[in-house]
């Protein structure tokens, strides 16, 4: 048997292509639509939550592979209750069109017909109507995707609240679900500097052809690198096969933060800058993103995670403990026991690489790095045996002194990355996400739709 | 469990240390770039600071984090007039909580921008 790892194939076997890109198809397709309606942003208390634009765009470029529209009834069952789709493949969330019953009324849509759907005013995408459906109670939806302690004792350490924003997401919904495949009609353009990251699966699986890479591990972030996430990309990409990975791949989540966060156009320029300023060459490193509003759920967000890189065509992924966690709400190393050994109350009594329609992207469970004043150097935890004297990379802490004017030191921020975050700081008058920056972005949003007359 | 409030220290403020008698209790973190005082505080008054500032949280080193930057000027302000790291400092921050607040709900809209 050779031992050399080939690149996987998408997840369910495909890649999903539902995005039309020649115009006049596109119009030709929106004449034959019943209705139109103006994506909303999904709220709590007037700030922006979610905009499901990305959901759409995720599933039509790809990313979510194999699912390709709104969710029906039973597709959402059974994701709550198994993760699985109803073709088998695994799939942590239910994604839903929702929409209240008074815009259902106003539309007066039913099952076959078609919806147009806009976005900042111009035809951006179809939904075929396969199923109108009602969400009963919005907050049990959201505990049953999560999880419970009693239910789930495995992961889940403390009850979901409306602090957890994912469990906040789905609690938000609307009661009416329109469900069917999307398409996009009307090709959008990404707004820089979104638009030079900017690599769907197809695109990305082409990329690292061109560039020769077999093998690419997968950095997620939602952060600005600081030196210990630099630390962690290297040192983790020396897995692979017979040799290391010829990839590293970091892939952003692009979409509504939590306050404290830094802004995405930070996050995505800052990890351009470790490898413009040489510190991970660039012939090695590629900087991409994924459109999608963080539901933060630790081992099902790393189930995403898994599903959106392999489909990318990633050979390997990192993750650390506390994956896109919030809060103490899981185990900190919720997501090393999914990929580790499974999770049977969620319905993987194996790691989610060994059921059937599982994954097949291998996972990088790392530990973590700290500065050791002992060695003198940035230490991967297992390795350092000076716990004591260590000096945690915290993010907090690390947030604390770029928002205290503090010059950070070149061994917690490289000066390129610092400048990046000054350079947005100056652009939106703050260094993170606050409620004018995640209001605005819901108006400018990433992509810009070119005019359709229809 | 006791936490830990980590405050950062610039040139200014390490002037302003001097002839305190503190400046033996600066401790030197990430192999001398950074300069800090860890002020202890008790769990009684954690608690009250996580609950002032719906924000703030305990991070992974058991520090307090995550907090108005006012909270921490204040309390180095605190630190420099008590000229020690004793409790009266956080008692003396805590009793400041308005005015923090007050700077706090500026601090949400707009940052300057520091020149270095």
């Amino acid at each position: 048997m050779g031992l050399a790892i080939g690149r996987p194939l998408p997840h369910g076997g495909k890649l999903v292509d539902r995005v039309v890109t020649n115009p006049a198809k596109g119009i030709k397709m929106a004449k034959h639509t019943d209705a139109v309606f103006d994506i909303k942003p999904t709220l709590n208390n007037g700030i922006p939550l979610r905009n499901v634009y990305r959901e759409i765009m995720s599933i039509c470029y790809g990313f979510f592979s194999p699912v390709e529209g709104s969710m029906t009834k039973a597709e959402v069952d059974r994701v709550v209750k198994e993760k699985r789709l109803l073709s088998n493949w695994v799939f942590p969330y239910p994604l839903v069109f929702d929409i209240s019953e008074e815009d259902l009324d106003k539309l007066g849509v039913k099952e076959g017909d078609s919806l147009l759907l806009r976005l900042k005013g111009k035809p951006f995408a179809i939904l075929d109507i396969d199923e109108i459906w009602k969400i009963d109670d919005t907050e049990k939806l959201a505990h049953d995707i999560f999880g419970r302690p009693e239910a789930n004792p495995e992961v889940v350490r403390e009850p979901f609240d409306k602090k957890m924003p994912g469990w906040l997401i789905y609690k938000s919904l609307n009661p009416m679900v329109i469900a069917g495949k999307y398409t996009i009609i009307n090709e959008p353009k990404m707004r820089p500097p979104f638009d030079r990251f900017w690599y769907p699966p197809k695109k990305s699986r082409e990329e690292y052809e061109r560039r020769g890479w077999r093998t690419v591990i997968n950095h997620q972030t939602r952060n600005v690198p600081h030196v210990g996430h630099e630390f962690l990309m290297k040192n983790a990409a020396y897995t692979g096969d017979t040799e290391p990975c010829h990839g590293i791949q970091v892939n952003a989540i692009i979409g509504v933060k939590r306050p404290g966060d830094y802004p995405d156009e930070a996050i995505i320029e800052g990890h351009e800058a470790v490898n413009l300023g040489g510190y991970i060459n660039p012939k090695r490193h590629i900087v991409t993103f994924t459109l999608w509003d963080m539901r933060y759920g630790n081992p099902l967000e790393s189930m995403l995670h898994g599903i959106i890189r392999q489909n990318m065509g990633c050979t390997h992924h990192m993750f650390g403990r506390d994956h896109a966690a919030v809060g103490k709400y899981y185990d900190m190393y919720a997501t090393q026991i999914l990929w580790g050994k499974g999770i049977p109350s969620f319905g993987f009594p194996a790691p989610i690489t060994d059921v059937p329609y599982g994954l097949q992207i291998r996972p990088q469970n790392m530990a973590e790095f700290w500065y050791c004043p002992v060695c003198g150097e940035i230490a991967y935890s297992e390795s350092c045996a000076h716990s004591k004297e260590k000096q945690k990379f915290s993010g907090s802490f690390i947030r604390g002194m770029v928002a205290e004017g503090v010059f950070p030191p070149g061994v917690i921020f490289r000066p390129e990355v610092y400048k990046v975050i000054l350079k947005w700081w100056k652009e939106f008058g703050y260094p993170f996400c606050n409620p004018k920056y995640v209001k605005d972005v819901e108006e400018r949003l990433e992509i810009d739709l070119p005019d359709m007359e229809i | 469990m006791a936490k830990t409030i980590v405050i950062l220290l610039d040139d200014k403020r390490l002037k302003a240390l001097k002839g305190s008698g503190l400046e033996e209790k600066v401790a030197s973190l990430f192999g001398g770039a950074i300069k800090a005082l860890n002020l202890e505080v008790s769990e009684e008054k954690a608690k009250e600071i996580l609950h002032a500032f719906d924000t703030a949280r305990i991070d992974t080193r058991d520090c307090i984090t995550d907090v108005p930057i006012a909270f921490n000027r204040i309390t180095f302000e605190e630190i420099a007039k008590a000229k020690s790291l004793g409790p009266e400092v956080i008692e003396g921050v805590l009793k400041r909580l308005g005015e923090i607040k007050e700077f706090a709900a500026k601090e949400k809209e707009y940052l300057p921008v520091p020149e270095h």
